[in-house]
Formats: structure tokens, C-alpha cells, sequence
């Protein structure tokens, strides 16, 4: 099946955060007690209950307050660090649209995947299970759109045919964000300004250090650990132990 | 004048396979999360979640036992001299029959080299386990180098657990008894260790 994704053009978002209660309100999401930092940001960062939200970035053009709307959540990356670590087969997979979904049950609670996502997506709940946007996963294997795309009134939010979201996304003439990163995001992002002013790295990777064990130091140790054993059988074999020279035993006992 | 002579007490004995024990329980509780293919390790503890708590609980009888270990001995392992550059430079005479054995001290060249990287690989593997305890309480850079170093020294010590127990049994016949009962054959610490033989025993 053709691999599906979120276009999401930042410029049309108003803040409304329907996306927000559409997706608590599909999912089930309790709602997070907050306090009031100044900001209609709420709450600051993804929690356990919420899988996606808008940040508030404050900036300033040609001396005039504007902000920048952006809508977090899991990018379901093309190469994704979640899955690169996850332990547990089947806690973390992909669909066949591409999409990352969890299994609660699946979970060992490990947070390994907390470390392995570039975006700092992956939350614990009270019973120390991940939780993340799915994507809907059921939704969407139903042939529904996303709870959160289907309640976006201005458009920001789309969901389909990658290739196709891809291609009118380039027409727009905004920068294209997602495209090729990680093997491609599975969740893009259409850009006014640069992606650092919207506190998005310019080239996400998989970060370096788990890269290195997971891809280097695994490999390579597994073949460290049977060279290890090839090696003492083959002295053995070859080299022979060392004996000792006068071992009573050896001649029958005294 | 027995056959025997001392060579490990009964503390050292304990703390050994103390050590030995928690290894074999951190190993197996830890392949689990190394790779998929162990991930049925888990069930010997009842479930991924315990065996997560085992191999903390392990973690730290390991690091506990690995510096009695090595402190008890850090005097003997930590003096190198001049025979044990020639016992370097022959490799121990593992590469030949019949090589003359380099007079060596209680532990030889390998052994004290073998002592002091188990003494950092404890602690790497006690420190870095510790930041990645809880995987979310400290700062997201520190807790990924550090599964990738606890990863690298998993590595390392096991490449290090299978010489050392191969040299210990079979390799070298007689010496793992010290381990075992606490004594040696004379003809053993003649042979391995004669410059320790002379002290202790007082014969040639």
C-alpha cells in the first residue's frame, strides 16, 4: 500500500486546537490540569494525554508581535529510532500505511524509545506505558481520516497519499519540511520561515549515540563475542593447554 | 609438606562467585533488551518488567563484588615489572607447545591486565547503568551515550568472561582448584606463578 502521511500547512493554522480535542475526545484523553504560564499554550509540552498540540512561538517582524503556529506530534519517520530500540516486538510497529502505532500490552516499560526519537515524541503514562500519536491507526484502517484532520476547520491539517501530498505541497512554494529526513516523515510540515524558527531541527537524525549501538557496537559485538569463543577452541585445538608436567593424578594416583 | 598450597581465601572465594553468579543473572536478564532474539530470556524472571528489576538488583551485588575483588587484590594486580613486559611480549606463551614459562608474581601479566579492565568495566557498566536506571530522569545526551557505552563494555566483558574462563578451566589445567577449594598443587604455582611460589612457600 502507498505510504500515507500528514501534510501540515502551518501558515492556514489559527490555534483553534481542535486538533487537540478531536484527538482527546477519539483517543479517550482525559484532560491535563495546567496553570497558566502567560501564553494560551496549553499544556507546554506532549503529555501522557495528549498526542499532539499547537505551540505558541512567540517571534518578532519588523518589530511587530506574530506568532507562529505549529502543530506537534509523531512525525512517524521513515527511519524511525522508536522502533530502532524498542525491545519488545510488536510494542512499536508500522502499518501497512506507514504509520507507527503502539501496544500497550506489548510495552515492558523499558523508555528506550523516549532515547531513540529525534523529536522527543514517546511519553510514559501512570502505568509506565508508552503513548504517542498513532495516527489513528484505526481510523485510518477503516478508510476514516485522523480524528485531528477531520476536525481542523482552515485546512492546516491534511492526510493521504504521501506522494500526492508531496506534490501539491511543492506547488505551494513554502518550504517543504519532512520530505527526505529520516527516509521521509510521515508527518510534513509547510513552512513561512526557516525550521529552526519554528524550533525544528534542520537535519533530524537518529541520534548519534544510538545510532553507534544499534547499528556499530551490536553487530560488531556479536561477532566479537563468537570470535572470543572461536578463537579459545581453536588454541585449544591448535596451541593445546598447558599441562602441567608432573601431575601425580595423571600417573594413577600415588 | 602437602601437595597444596593456599592461594585464594574464603573471601576471595565468596565475593568470586558471588560475582560470578550475578554476572550469569545480568547476562540473561540483560539479552532480553540487547536484542529481540533474547527477548524470551525474560520468562526465567517471570516477565520483561522483572527481569528488568533482576538485573538492577544484580547490577548492584555486580559492582559490590567487583571492588572487594579487585581492591582485595589491587596490590598484587596493579604491580607491573619487568617480567611482565617479557611475559607481554611473548604473550604468555599462548602462541606455542612448550614455551619456557616467564617466572611471574601471584597474578601474571594477563591476569593483573585482565583485574584492571574488569575493575573499569564494572564501573562503566555500574555508572552508566545507574544514569539509565530510569531512563527519562537525566538529561537526554548523557542517557544515550550511556546505553551506548553499557552496551560497548556488555561487549567488551563478555569477550572477557569467555577468555577468562576458558584460560581458568581447560586452558590451564589446575587452576581454577583455587577458586574452587582455595589451594593450588605446588606443581601448578612452580609452573604459573614461581616468583609467588618462592614467597609463600619458601621452596624453589
Amino acid at each position: 500500500m502507498a505510504r500515507k502521511a500528514f501534510m501540515i500547512d502551518t501558515s492556514r493554522c489559527t490555534a483553534c486546537r481542535s486538533c487537540q480535542v478531536a484527538c482527546k475526545q477519539w483517543n479517550k484523553l482525559p484532560a491535563d490540569s495546567e496553570i497558566n504560564r502567560g501564553s494560551y499554550e496549553n499544556p507546554p509540552q506532549l503529555t501522557p494525554h495528549l498526542y499532539n498540540k499547537i505551540e505558541f512561538i512567540e517571534t518578532e517582524v519588523n518589530g511587530e508581535f506574530k506568532w507562529l503556529f505549529l502543530n506537534k506530534r509523531c512525525l512517524h519517520c521513515g527511519e524511525a529510532g522508536c522502533l530502532k530500540v524498542c525491545p519488545s516486538t510488536g510494542a512499536l510497529f508500522r502499518t501497512e500505511e506507514g504509520l507507527i502505532g503502539f501496544d500497550k500490552d506489548k510495552c515492558i516499560g523499558c523508555n528506550y524509545c523516549v532515547n531513540g526519537c529525534p523529536f522527543d515524541v514517546p511519553r510514559y503514562d501512570a502505568d509506565n506505558k508508552i503513548t504517542k500519536c498513532h495516527g489513528c491507526l484505526d481510523r485510518v484502517g477503516n478508510g476514516l481520516q485522523p480524528a485531528c484532520v477531520k476536525a481542523c476547520p482552515t485546512g492546516t491539517l491534511q492526510f493521504g497519499a504521501r506522494d500526492k501530498l508531496i506534490a501539491q505541497g511543492k506547488t505551494s512554494g513554502r518550504k517543504l519540511y519532512g520530505e527526505k529526513a529520516l527516509s521521509g516523515l510521515g508527518a510534513m510540515y509547510l513552512l513561512d520561515n526557516q525550521p529552526q524558527d519554528y524550533k525544528l531541527a534542520d537535519n533530524p537524525s537518529i541520534p548519534t549515540s544510538i545510532f553507534l549501538w544499534k547499528d556499530v557496537i551490536k553487530p560488531l559485538g556479536i561477532l566479537g563475542f563468537w570470535g572470543s569463543v572461536g578463537v579459545a577452541m581453536l588454541h585449544y585445538v591448535t596451541v593445546g593447554p598447558k599441562q602441567l608436567d608432573d601431575d601425580t593424578e595423571a600417573k594413577g594416583g600415588e | 609438606m602437602g601437595r597444596y598450597v593456599e592461594r585464594f581465601s574464603a573471601f576471595d572465594r565468596v565475593v568470586h562467585w558471588t560475582l560470578a553468579v550475578a554476572f550469569l543473572v545480568l547476562v540473561i536478564s540483560g539479552l532480553g533488551l540487547f536484542a529481540h532474539t533474547f527477548f524470551g530470556y525474560f520468562s526465567f524472571f517471570g516477565g520483561p518488567e522483572q527481569g528488568i528489576l533482576a538485573h538492577k538488583i544484580a547490577g548492584v551485588v555486580f559492582l559490590i563484588a567487583s571492588l572487594l575483588l579487585f581492591f582485595a587484590h589491587a596490590k598484587d594486580s596493579c604491580s607491573f615489572d619487568s617480567d611482565d613486559a617479557k611475559w607481554f611480549a611473548a604473550f604468555g606463551g599462548y602462541l606455542s607447545k612448550n614455551e619456557k614459562e616467564i617466572p611471574q608474581g601471584k597474578f601474571n601479566a594477563g591476569q593483573k591486565l585482565f583485574a584492571l579492565f574488569s575493575f573499569v568495566a564494572a564501573l562503566v557498566l555500574g555508572v552508566t547503568g545507574f544514569i539509565i536506571w530510569d531512563p527519562t530522569a537525566m538529561a537526554r545526551g548523557m542517557t544515550q551515550f550511556s546505553l551506548m557505552l553499557h552496551g560497548l563494555f556488555f561487549i567488551l566483558i563478555m569477550m572477557g568472561a569467555v577468555v577468562h574462563i576458558y584460560l581458568a578451566t581447560i586452558g590451564n589445567p589446575g587452576t581454577v582448584d583455587g577458586m574452587l577449594w582455595g589451594q593450588v598443587k605446588k606443581v601448578w604455582a612452580k609452573k604459573h606463578a614461581s616468583k609467588w611460589f618462592k614467597e609463600v612457600a619458601g621452596e624453589d
